[in-house]
């Protein structure tokens, strides 16, 4: 471990209170459990930090891993996720994405510190420092983004509202997309978070080309029939990744969902090459124009995977 | 359902400043926000709350089951509750004024004579700080109509603050009267008249007071919490999706199923907080994943992200709420919190 890492850490240490150190070790999890219980949080604030240099020197363990450690810390009150739109947009390649934000940042806002650094995962983490006309970049309150290039995915945290404009439209901007929206999900792990994004977007994301024909072969080319909606009575168990109480019940969550457009086959058809609905497109949405109806009942028997 | 009942003390909710997701505005309107305050991130589920011994009924019956298009507007200078009666004078003759310069006024014509009463809205104020809501009516009397036809009301607002934030309103100089919530319904024509009148005569200003994605969020959760007390009979939320031509996606729940989930979600949280509560409190985490929730049945089935749209409405058996700011309540017991929750929405838009 050099001495670049072992600085970084100790710093880092010193800014987490003790009462969360435990905590945020054990998310980390870069060390073993047998590690981290062999550290005696009882101790003076100085012996501990020496204790875990040891540990993590032994683990070899970089700065790549001890940055992962100060997210993890600042993530712990508010991570929250942006999603870039539209994601059929051509994705901008690492150089040029560097260049682009830190002068689209530069142009917003006078005195702040870009530090852009890509990840062996192929995430794109970028630490900025604020500052305004008047002072220096406040490096004890940075804020983190982390991105990955080929989606549409940016996690977010420790951002005032007076910045969060200035970042989402850089972000934007560099990224080639049109708008940033929130995604409705927060949360504290940011490999949890990750995860979950991935494992439904990896359902999506297939290339823009293959989504446009898988669009036009299941809704048809050109003019189509301006049917208005669609009605699916739903009498299915409820199906949700993180929910084990309600994934349990036995009983069907019932609801119903009405489409409507003025035309509603041309509306899902953009939906399907737009990567709005993943593609190929499910045999829910395709029956309608394949058997011509726009009632459904839906329950478990008849719902295919 | 029986809801268990805690509580927990308010100052709870306003000296937690985490940070919540807002929806971000497509095309990222760089307005800077006006206040640097927040939205609580935390509240208290709102309870059934009888009200009927406070409030006159025919005030509730106008409050009630009525769809109202929300404005904010900033604290007004020099008011007086004592100087109603002759308010309504003024305002009857501003709008006559209004008309004889050939302002056209909608409502039936040139030969009406409207009549204004300023009247005070008794209880609705909910705290100490909070001013007596102001109601505003606005009649309309054909000018060769006979003596016996009632006057017909054709406008019709109201200004409150309910559970206002009592350090805001403790903070502003004792010359102004905070009654942030605007609440109107009747021809645009006669509510600008209004509020140009209003603007000039308390030095305030008007702006409309859009119901934004976190606050639809929170009323779908408050409004699924209220149905271990009052039957909601299903939730129902509308999403635009940003297709051509715009998909609507109009998803209902049955209200025991989005119930169970809603339950669900807390139950997760609540194992982690052992702090003695005892009255219910939401943390907007909890809306959030509860919202998860729904979009991700609705994905298992459609493979449609509904994060990528916009939720527009969220509605139950016990009033809707839709994103241009307009709301209805439908059940006079939950009014004080639904009005309150609009009540801090409109405080966060105050200038300092």
């Amino acid at each position: 471990m050099d001495n670049s890492a072992k600085h970084l850490l100790q710093r880092l240490v010193r800014r987490i209170p003790v009462s969360m150190l435990k905590s945020t070790l054990d998310k980390w999890e870069r060390l073993t459990a047998e590690k981290r219980k062999s550290l005696d949080f009882t101790q003076s604030k100085w012996i501990i930090t020496q204790e875990l240099v040891a540990l993590c020197e032994k683990s070899e363990l970089t700065v790549k891993h001890i940055t992962e450690l100060e997210m993890i810390y600042l993530t712990a009150f508010c991570l929250f996720v942006c999603f870039l739109f539209p994601d059929d947009a051509h994705s901008v390649e690492l150089m040029q994405f560097k260049e682009l934000f830190k002068s689209h940042l530069r142009e917003l806002q006078r005195n702040v510190s870009v530090k852009i650094k890509k990840h062996t995962d192929q995430a794109v983490w970028i630490r900025v420092a604020w500052g305004d006309g008047l002072s220096s970049p406040n490096h004890l309150k940075a804020t983190y983004v982390v991105l990955y290039l080929q989606t549409p995915y940016v996690f977010v945290n420790a951002l005032s509202s007076k910045h969060k404009p200035l970042l989402l439209q850089a972000l934007t901007l560099s990224t080639r997309h049109q708008q940033i929206k929130a995604a409705n999900l927060s949360g504290q792990k940011l490999t949890a978070l990750r995860d979950l994004l991935m494992r439904q977007y990896q359902q999506v994301s297939q290339p823009p080309l293959m989504r446009h024909r898988m669009a036009r072969e299941t809704f048809g080319d050109g003019m189509l029939p301006a049917l208005q909606s669609a009605v699916f009575k739903l009498e299915t168990k409820f199906k949700g990744p993180t929910n084990e109480a309600m994934t349990q019940r036995d009983e069907p969550f019932i609801c119903s969902v009405k489409f409507s457009s003025s035309n509603l086959l041309e509306s899902l058809r953009h939906c399907a090459s737009s990567g709005i609905a993943s593609t190929p497109v499910t045999p829910m949405l395709s029956s309608i124009p394949l058997k011509g109806r726009n009632y459904f009942v839906i329950t478990d028997n008849v719902l295919t995977a | 359902h029986s809801g268990v009942v805690k509580r927990r003390s308010k100052s709870q909710s306003y000296r937690r400043s985490i940070r919540t997701c807002f929806g971000v505005a497509s095309g990222l309107g760089l307005t800077p926000a006006l206040t640097a305050r927040r939205m609580n991130t935390s509240r208290k589920a709102p309870r059934s709350q009888n009200i009927t011994e406070k409030v006159k009924p025919e005030h509730l019956e106008l409050l009630v089951k009525t769809e109202w298009q929300l404005s904010y507007v900033t604290p007004l200078y020099q008011f007086r509750h004592t100087q109603l009666k002759s308010y309504s004078r003024q305002l009857s003759a501003f709008i006559a004024a209004e008309k004889q310069e050939g302002l056209a006024v909608e409502v039936g014509g040139l030969q009406n004579t409207f009549k204004v009463s300023f009247s005070v809205l008794q209880g609705l104020a909910e705290t100490s700080d909070d001013p007596e809501t102001v109601l505003i009516q606005v009649q309309s009397k054909p000018m060769f109509a006979r003596q016996e036809d009632p006057p017909k009301t054709v406008w019709c607002g109201w200004l409150s603050c309910i559970n206002g934030n009592p350090e805001y309103l403790q903070s502003l100089p004792k010359d102004f009267t905070c009654l942030p919530l605007f609440c109107s319904k009747g021809a645009e024509d006669l509510s600008s008249l209004v509020k140009s009148w209003l603007q000039r005569t308390f030095d305030c200003c008007f702006g409309p007071l859009d119901i934004n994605q976190t606050t639809l969020q929170w009323l779908a959760a408050l409004w699924t919490n209220c149905h271990m007390e009052t039957n909601i009979q299903n939730l129902k939320m509308i999403w635009t999706l940003p297709v051509l031509p715009p998909l609507q996606v109009t998803y209902t729940v049955d209200s025991d199923d989005v119930l169970d989930l809603w339950r669900s979600t807390r139950e997760s949280s609540a194992e982690k907080s052992r702090e003695a509560e005892d009255e219910v409190c939401i943390d907007f985490s909890e809306v959030t994943r509860f919202m998860q929730g729904l979009m991700s049945h609705f994905y298992r089935h459609f493979r449609v992200d509904l994060s990528a749209g916009e939720l527009n409405q969220v509605s139950s058996a016990l009033g809707s709420a839709k994103v241009n700011g307009k709301i209805k309540i439908s059940s006079s017991r939950y009014l004080i919190s639904i009005f309150s929750l609009l009540t801090e929405c409109a405080l966060l838009k105050m200038p300092i």
